[in-house]
Formats: C-alpha cells, structure tokens, sequence
C-alpha cells in the first residue's frame, strides 16, 4: 500500500514536471506576470490616500446627490466620487507609486466634441486642439477608459457568480440524473423507454426561454404551491431539467457506441445487467462523453444570459445595464474577456479530465 | 454424465435456418473441436449454449440438468434462476476478439467476475488471478492495460479471465481466427496444455493441426447439421461424409 503511495506519488511529481517543460513559455510568463503584480502590488499606494485625493469641496457641493465607488485590484486603486444630479465625477487612479485623476476635463471634452461634428459635417474647424490639448485630451480618455473598466469588474463579477454557479450546479445535477434518463431511453421496458423519449423531446424541442418563463411564471398559475420564491432555484431548475435532456442524449449515444462485445463478454461471466453498465460500459462511455459535455457546459454557460427574464443580473445583464446607463458601449470588452477566461479554464479542465480517462489507450 | 448436451436444437436468423435438429454432447475431460465452412453455424451454437443467441426450439442439458427447453420461440422449461446462473457460469466463454475490459488492467479484468459475480474477496481472488497469469506465462502484465499487448497476449488473457470462474467447461469461439499468424501458436500452446490438465473443451476452430492432435472428437458442421461426429484420426484420414471430404481436402491443399 505504502510503496503505492509512494508510486503515486511520483507519477505526480514526473507528470508535473512533464507539464513545466511542455508548456514552458507559458510557466515562464505566468511566473513573470505574478512577479510584476507583486512588485506593483507593493508599490500601490494605498486605498485611503487614493480616496483622500476626492476635494471636500466637490463632496460638499454635491451633498446628498454624492455616490462613491471604490475599487482595489491589487495593483491598481480607483476611488470615484460622483454627483448623481449633474454627472460630475472626480476620478482617482493609484498605480505604481503615484496617483492620477482620471476625469475627462469638461471643456477640454466639449471642444473635442464639437471639433469632431465640424469635421463630420464637412465645415471648417473654428476653434482647433492644439497639440498639446489634444495630447492632454487623448491622455485623459485612455485614463478615463480605464478607470470606467477597472470601476466595471466588481459588478461584472458578481453577475459572473451567478452565471457560473447556474452553470456548474445545473450540468453537474444535470449529468448525474440523466445517467437514469439514458438508461431508461434505452431500457426494453416500453413505457419506461417512451416515457424517457417523451421527456427528451419536450424539452430539447422548446426552448430553453419558455421552460424558465414556465416554471417561474406558469407553475404558480397553475397551482399556487408550485410557486417558486427564490429566482436563482427556479433557473437552477429549469436550467437542470434542459440539461438532463440534452446530456441523456449524449450519454446514450457513448452507451451505444460501446462494442457489443463488451455486453458478451460481461454476459459470459455472469454479471448482471445493472453491473455490466456500472463496471463495465459507463466507465468506457465517460472518455467518450467528456468532449460533447464540455461542448455543452459552454453552451449552457453562454443560455444562462437567459436568466435576465426572470430579472436575474447574471454576467450578460449586468453588463447590458451598465451599457444602457452609462452610455458606454466599451463594458462589452471586458465582458466579453470574463466570459473568456471562464472558458478558457473550463476548457482546461476539461481537456486534463479527458487526459485522465484516456490512460488506458 | 454428458456435460453439455443438446436435443434437436434449431434457430434462425430471420427466415434463414442455421441450426437444424443439432444434438450433441460433451462429455467431461473431453476435447471437442467443431470445424466446418464460415456460415455452417458452429459460432451460433456455441453461443446458444451460453445464452448469448436465443434458440428457437430444443433443449440444452448441463451436467444432466435440464438448462433451457424452448418450443417455437418460447421458453418452455428452464433451472429456477440461481441455479441457471450456477450452470451459465460452468461455461466459460472465449472469443474471437477478445473482448477485454480495455478501462481495466489486466489482474482486473481477472477480478471483475470473481470478486463481483462469486462474491470471493478481493486477496483471494488475486493469489488466484496472479496464479493463473502464471499458468498463461503472463505474470508480468499484470498491471499492464489490454490496449498495450499484441493480440496473442490479449487472448491468453481472455482465456485466463474465463478460467478465473473456474468453469467446467471452456468454450472456444475461433479463438485464434483473428490472430496474426505468427501469434497463433502461443495461444495454441495454452489450450493445449489447458486440454492435458484434463479441461473439458469445445473449441470451434479452423486451426486443423490441433484438431487433429488435441481433439478427443471432431464436429463437422455444414449448412446448420452436423453431418459427421467422429474421433480425428478417422474424420482426417477417412472422412465418411462427401461433404467433409470436399471440405477437407479444400483446407488440406493449402
């Protein structure tokens, strides 16, 4: 047992290394990446001096109109005050030892507006930038950019929980229970096999929008007990039940595509129905359906936008609100990179998970 | 006592009849080989016997007891349930593709049936499993996965992890027939010495010389009969039957 460990313990350690030298430039990135952040992390003045940067007088002046965001990520430290009435803000942006204010000078924005719908229309500029304005202006824009997207990440992660937790709770529960709606589609027992069908095509054949809208807004038409207070269990639900039959699907197929011999030799040997699936064909089929799963996790991660109907703020939502009150169409990129980096790393997983149930090949 | 016996077994795939009236019997310690042209049926029947092909009327006796009795397509006499599963389990199966477990190694694919169906623990089971690799000359794949041995080792496995059930009786189904030439001899020298350690055997095989030298018996099966049930020395030297000799002398060119 111990000398087993020890052997297993070994794998380990040779796998890893195997996985440093394989990806070395990636390593050696990520090393100086995490070494960049720490020495920037450690420069980074502190939150307070970052908010003590904000004038008292514009804090005043505003009075009970003042909002405040702040926002630490580490390397970078962003306090902004804003008069909700007027839409003035006093930006400030801590990075690498220093503090800049990162607000758009409002005339200097005005005259760069108006410069901009002269040329469009075609008219002489009656007032250009000069150039160090207009190097001024581009310096605040980009600092403004910035700001507005570091201010964005918080909320964007909190809708990013709920898309990630929706999806992983709903495909986990999701591949658990549609083991037994495979294996009831495929069962010689009639009614069974066409009452999985049954269920497959109702739920594959509509869409996933009106079964949410169903379950939270139909069920309690229909019986008053069937109400569901909690939103995010009503899409856990509705997100599981399209799940299970999709993954059912795909589960059956991996079943059938076992060899046939495989059931023989199980046969031959006396083992039973339910022992030639648990030992013998599922543990094969699970290699088989890690591609098609991970296919439709990101599916399911991309569907759980839907849950804005029932007036979810999941990562689509939050961003789409922030879009349409800000102005800013600009939120979509790092939305979109969120979205990304999610899955990107389910990818990994995935790929690692395929690794791993391949060893036998 | 006949081990297996059969009465007037027939089946069919569709409208076409591959097995007609077939009785047979084999008799504890004996080899039997059954050889014929690809489509004579020998394979159903091997496989009717352990349940893998449904027949459609006849009996099948194991150890004298009445197995199956199927009249037209319905099940009209069998053992009670523990008992046909004690009498499927004297059978053990071999087949022409092997048929590893390919997610499991090779000790486990010798556990899976003795520690799952038998209920035998786990330590007792693998002092057997190891002690018939060794009989197999395979000891040192024990840990090894199906997919990194040659065919020959596969199927030496395969005869290995039928054997783990103790059986009476060893079926063969063309256990060589998918074979690499030079692979089939190694296989060849396990049920050899398999028959010498008094295995009762029922090989469909299209390997002549080992019928010839292993077999107690001889089947020739053509178009679903047996058409000649002889002792080797006669069926190769004196075939009685037409169809044998031209089937014979067919092989023999060669």
């Amino acid at each position: 047992m111990a000398k087993e460990r020890i052997q297993q313990r070994r794998d380990w350690r040779a796998e890893s290394a195997a996985f440093f030298l394989n990806h070395r430039a990636v390593c050696l990135l990520t090393a100086t990446l995490l070494a960049a952040c720490a020495v920037l992390g450690f420069l980074r003045p502190p939150m307070a001096k970052i908010r003590a940067q904000i004038s008292p007088r514009f804090v005043r002046e505003s009075g009970s109109r003042y909002s405040e965001a702040k926002v630490n990520l580490l390397v970078i430290g962003i306090a902004r005050g804003r008069n909700v009435k007027t839409g003035d803000t006093e930006t400030y942006v801590g990075f690498a030892g220093k503090i800049f204010q990162a607000d758009l000078n409002r005339e200097l924005d005005l005259k760069a507006k108006a410069e901009k719908a002269e040329k469009e229309r075609g008219e002489t500029v009656r007032a250009p930038l000069t150039k160090t304005e207009r190097r001024e202006y581009q310096r605040q824009k980009l600092l403004e950019n910035v700001a507005d997207i570091v201010l964005w990440i918080p909320p964007l992660l909190d809708g990013s929980k709920i898309t990630v937790s929706l999806t992983i709770l709903s495909t986990l529960t999701g591949a658990f229970l549609s083991i037994f709606m495979a294996l009831g589609k495929i069962s010689k027992f009639k009614p069974l096999s066409k009452l999985c069908s049954a269920y497959i095509f109702v739920f594959r054949g509509s869409p996933l929008l009106m079964q949410l809208f169903f379950i939270y807004f139909g069920l309690p038409l229909i019986n008053p007990n069937l109400n569901i207070q909690d939103r995010f269990t009503a899409a856990y639900i509705a997100f599981t039940l399209n799940s299970i039959a999709y993954m059912a699907e795909i589960i059956r197929a991996a079943i059938q595509s076992i060899d046939k011999g495989q059931f023989e030799a199980s046969k031959a040997l006396g083992l039973t129905y339910g022992q030639t699936m648990r030992l013998v064909v599922i543990p094969q089929s699970i290699r088989r359906l890690i591609p098609p799963v991970a296919n439709e996790f990101i599916m399911v991660l991309k569907d759980a936008s839907l849950v804005s109907i029932i007036s979810l703020s999941d990562l689509a939502k939050v961003t789409q609100t922030i879009s349409t009150t800000s102005g800013k169409v600009l939120v979509y990129i790092p939305s979109i990179a969120i979205y990304l980096i999610i899955t990107a790393l389910f990818t990994f997983i995935f790929n690692r998970l395929e690794k791993r149930f391949s060893i036998y090949q | 006592m006949s081990l297996i016996r059969t009465e007037d077994v027939c089946k069919f795939f569709g409208t076409l009849e591959v097995l007609k009236n077939v009785s047979i019997s084999v008799e504890p310690g004996e080899v039997v080989c059954v050889i014929g042209p690809s489509g004579a049926g020998k394979s159903t029947l091997l496989r009717s016997l352990n349940q893998l092909e449904s027949i459609y009327s006849g009996k099948i006796f194991i150890e004298d007891e009445l197995f199956l009795h199927r009249d037209k397509g319905v099940t009209v006499g069998r053992t009670a349930p523990q008992a046909h599963k004690r009498l499927l389990l004297e059978m053990g199966m071999v087949f022409q593709s092997f048929n590893l477990f390919p997610h499991r190694t090779v000790l486990e694919n010798l556990l899976l049936a003795p520690v799952n169906v038998q209920n035998i623990p786990k330590a007792e089971a693998e002092a057997d499993a190891r002690q018939l690799l060794e009989t197999v000359g395979l000891s040192a794949k024990a840990d090894a996965y199906p997919a990194r041995l040659s065919g020959g080792q596969q199927q030496r496995v395969a005869i290995a992890r039928a054997l783990a059930m103790h059986p009476k009786i060893m079926l063969f189904d063309e256990p060589t027939s998918a074979l690499d030439p030079e692979l089939v001899g190694e296989v060849l020298g396990v049920m050899r010495s398999l028959a010498e350690s008094g295995m009762t055997m029922l090989v469909v095989t299209h390997e002549m010389a080992f019928a010839r030298d292993v077999a107690d018996r001889v089947l020739f099966m053509y178009e679903g009969t047996v058409l000649e049930d002889s002792p080797p020395a006669e069926i190769f030297t004196n075939p009685k039957n037409e169809r044998t000799q031209q089937f014979l002398q067919r092989i023999l060119a060669h």
